[in-house]
């Protein structure tokens, strides 16, 4: 299996760990994924300002993924959601359409709406299967308590992003429950990172923000699982400067992303993941999920025994 | 007029402007304001962290950055070998060019004892050479050509070096041609350096050279047998091979003497080459003259500039060295627009039509700026909106092949700019994130954004100001008709996390999330898009997937921000 790999402008200079953990995990399923130099912005920063705007450079990406042949793999929520979106507004407006194509035929591009805009997430749900992941383990982590934080526009306006139940998601649950992590239930699990407002209303966003680091501690996280590249930055970067402002040397609450704790599980090296440059983990928190790694076969074992008794 | 009096003028012209742009180095900046430091200042600290670099470890830095970045031009190769190719054609062809033929009585004599400049390998590597640096330029006219639809923008000053770079080429090579075909510089060398006894030799010399040498001689019929033309092979060989290779080896001016030849003839030889001669001094004069103050000046400029970066990465040094490296970088800017190609921002440049949202542009602009040069309110604001649609990906940074500190230049000009008070609604995207993010000049931004608020208090008239009772009027009407279906259960309202951030929701937001549908549900739109709410919205979509009504409500807001802004940007057009 093959994709186009859509990492957005956040991931290549500020989280290069998420596309390189991804990559190393989903080449363990023999999935590969292409890196296309001519990707632009998806158009999400300019939301705000002007929808057409906002639209138009998602449909040149696909334009781009479309000419090469490939469907799209996204890592970003917010990404994700403006490919799908745009992909829903040209499916409704012809006329919108054949203006954007007009436009893109002066580099070469056509959009006809062929490429398919999948979630990294609903590619190892789906496509590889948690049977095939479970058969890959090599290790389990059994006892490690996440806080998975979905983001808002991965699940919500559900007609558009077409991910999962959007009151009860399942995916995310399913995946770290292969792990043998337990995904916990907390207050904000489903809500707002405060990203949106950043540097709009600075007090606002971070407020946010400190709502769920407070909510996912007193809920018994030992780390944060966030899915959107901008909640990760949320979460490791904002969470950084507001502690280094309001008490230095203050306790954090680590982000451990999602393929990075898989990778550890199907034996990946830790650098190759990237763990340590979440700036919110100390080597001490390394040391702690390494503990908790253990084969999974003594489980089916065990499982063999109690029958046997 | 005199060669030697031509020759001053362009190396006077030449070097009075590199002294004036490396003293623009020390005078000017973008931010912080030039002022801060002073001349002597600012030659200190760069004479420190020169210093400091050329007697330490650094040293090693530098050579690798020689070899590297200069020589062997890495940061072009790993992006674009067509450019790499181009870039290094010109370069090799040109440089050779300049050190062997230009200066030869100065380096190539000294150099190889034997060195006559009709000798090969002479004659045939000047062809080479000359060859090389047209095939980069026809490279580069292509490139140019070609990329115009991926927003390459190319100025009169672009196709000016090409043209001068060429012309000094091909300029060079019709007058080899000229002198190749023309009888008078034959008659000329025959009577300095010939060995000829009697007319009988000469006519057999000159038929030798019009048969293989592309001599022309178009004034008398010349006779060309077998026997004459072997008896000038014997004559040629005797007195002329020694000073003088076979012209078939000037490859390139060969061929062009076989077609300009018999019009060279026909207009008068020794005229046609003299014109050339001087067309070709010309040409290499004036580029001489014109250097430093075009974006050839990246000669000098690229190789500090790419030096400087090899060493500091993107971090800033000494603050008195920051303002000295943000003019070394705009001087070192060739146009090249492999930023621009780039930009992950570029889409945005087909929605708003300002050139200044690709980098190349705002870096050959920001000149002006950094000069203090007055602008006008349109150009400040087609700037500052440049300036700030950027996602911060830091990939123009990356690709330079200059080695220009794109984002520092970027980040500065964008506050030096937004300080001068010019109300920014760009700064309500999301381009505001990665800001925020990296902390860059908070008190700079918590400022400009009050001036934005400012200017909505006016445009905007808020519920609480209102005496009036509302009325029915229809202000106008909104494109998402969604807002029809609420049935006013005010779940909206209840499920949204930032009306629960606040004690008094409503007097911090203006307007509740349904009292904004119900705003639009008697017409007021204007009413709806003055809220704060809609900038307060976090747009996570709670509010529209709770919503038993389907009424879009995060889909809405969008619609108002949108909408205000348009209105704002309309009322100050007007």
């Amino acid at each position: 299996m093959k994709f186009a790999f859509f990492q957005g402008c956040n991931i290549p200079v500020r989280i290069e760990q998420y596309a390189d953990s991804t990559e190393a995990v989903l080449q363990i399923f023999g999935i590969e994924l292409v890196r296309i130099p001519e990707f632009n912005c998806c158009g999400y920063p300019m939301r705000n300002v002007d929808e057409k705007a906002y639209i138009l450079p998602s449909v040149r990406n696909m334009a781009i993924a479309e000419k090469a042949g490939l469907d799209i793999l996204v890592i970003c929520n917010c990404c994700f959601a403006s490919l799908q979106k745009a992909k829903n507004v040209l499916e409704k407006d012809s006329a919108l359409k054949d203006e954007f194509n007009t436009l893109l035929a002066k580099e070469g591009l056509t959009y006809h709406g062929t490429t398919r805009i999948r979630h990294y997430l609903t590619v190892l749900h789906e496509d590889v299967g948690i049977t095939a992941i479970r058969n890959k383990l090599v290790n389990t982590c059994k006892g490690l308590k996440l806080s998975v934080i979905h983001g808002c526009h991965i699940l919500r306006p559900r007609e558009i992003t077409q991910f999962d139940d959007s009151f009860v998601p399942g995916i995310t649950e399913d995946l770290v429950g292969v792990t043998g992590a337990t995904s916990i239930d907390w207050r904000g699990r489903m809500e707002c990172c405060g990203a949106a407002l950043a540097g709009l209303n600075d007090e606002l966003s971070r407020r946010l923000l400190q709502e769920k680091i407070t909510g996912a501690r007193e809920a018994g996280a030992d780390y944060i699982t966030p899915i959107c590249s901008y909640c990760h930055l949320q979460f490791d970067t904002t969470q950084t400067n507001m502690a280094a402002e309001a008490a230095p040397g203050a306790d954090l609450l680590p982000v451990l992303l999602y393929p990075q704790l898989l990778g550890l599980c199907l034996g990946i090296n830790e650098r190759r993941l990237g763990i340590a440059t979440n700036r919110t983990i100390k080597v001490g928190d390394i040391d702690h999920i390494k503990s908790l790694l253990a084969p999974p076969v003594e489980e089916k074992k065990k499982k063999v025994r109690q029958q046997a008794a | 007029m005199n060669f030697t009096l031509l020759l001053t003028v362009a190396v006077s012209v030449c070097l009075i402007g590199i002294v004036l742009r490396l003293y623009v180095w020390f005078a000017q900046g973008i931010h912080p304001p030039p002022a801060t430091f002073t001349l002597p200042q600012r030659l200190t600290a760069a004479g420190k962290a020169l210093g400091g670099a050329l007697f330490g470890p650094r040293l090693i830095t530098i050579l690798k950055s020689i070899f590297l970045d200069l020589l062997f031009q890495q940061r072009v190769f790993n992006k674009n070998t067509l450019r790499w190719l181009a870039h290094g054609l010109i370069f090799t062809g040109f440089l050779l060019l300049f050190f062997l033929h230009a200066l030869d009585s100065l380096i190539t004599e000294k150099l190889f004892s034997g060195y006559v400049s009709t000798l090969n390998p002479y004659l045939f590597l000047r062809n080479l050479f000359g060859l090389m640096v047209l095939a980069g330029v026809a490279i580069a006219v292509y490139r140019r050509i070609t990329l115009r639809p991926q927003r390459l923008k190319t100025y009169a000053g672009d196709w000016a070096a090409l043209i001068f770079v060429g012309g000094i080429i091909l300029s060079g090579m019709l007058l080899e041609g000229a002198k190749i075909s023309s009888y008078s510089t034959f008659q000329r060398m025959v009577e300095d350096y010939g060995d000829v006894a009697s007319d009988q030799e000469q006519q057999a010399l000159e038929a030798f050279w019009v048969k293989e040498n592309g001599l022309v001689i178009a004034h008398r019929k010349v006779e060309m047998t077998t026997a004459l033309v072997e008896k000038g092979r014997e004559i040629s060989g005797r007195s002329c091979i020694e000073c003088h290779a076979p012209n078939t080896s000037a490859f390139v001016s060969y061929g062009l003497a076989r077609i300009t030849g018999p019009l060279a003839a026909a207009a008068g030889d020794a005229g046609a080459v003299n014109f050339l001669w001087y067309l070709h001094i010309l040409f290499c004069l004036s580029f001489l003259a014109w250097l430093p103050f075009s974006k050839m000046f990246h000669i000098i400029a690229a190789p500090v500039s790419l030096i400087v970066t090899r060493i500091m990465g993107k971090e800033n040094g000494e603050p008195a060295n920051v303002l000295t490296r943000q003019m070394i970088g705009l001087s070192a800017c060739t146009h090249c627009g492999a930023c621009s190609l780039e930009c992950s921002s570029n889409m945005f440049f087909e929605s708003f039509q300002n050139d200044f949202i690709l980098p190349s542009e705002k870096v050959q602009f920001l000149k002006n700026l950094a000069a203090g040069r007055e602008l006008d309110t349109d150009t400040l604001k087609r700037l500052q909106q440049g300036l700030y649609i950027c996602t911060s990906c830091d990939r123009c940074t990356d690709i330079c092949p200059s080695g220009i500190n794109l984002k520092e230049l970027f980040v500065s000009s964008r506050y030096a700019l937004l300080a001068r008070g010019i109300p920014e609604t760009s700064m309500l995207s999301h381009f505001s994130f990665p800001l925020a993010l990296a902390q860059y000049r908070v008190d700079d931004h918590l400022k400009a954004l009050k001036i934005l608020e400012r200017l909505f208090k006016k445009s905007f008239r808020v519920l609480a100001d209102m005496v009036q009772p509302l009325t029915l009027a229809r202000s106008g009407k909104f494109s998402n008709p969604s807002y029809r279906s609420c049935y006013s259960c005010q779940r909206c309202t209840n499920i949204c996390p930032v009306v629960r951030s606040f004690d008094n929701p409503g007097e911090a937001l203006g307007l509740l999330p349904h009292q904004i549908i119900y705003s639009l549900g008697i017409g007021n739109v204007d009413l709806a898009m003055g809220s704060q709410m809609i900038w307060s919205c976090s747009t996570c979509y709670l509010c529209q997937e709770h919503c038993p009504n389907q009424v879009e409500l995060c889909d809405i807001f969008y619609g108002l921000k949108n909408a205000a802004i348009a209105k704002i940007e309309e009322g100050d057009r007007s």
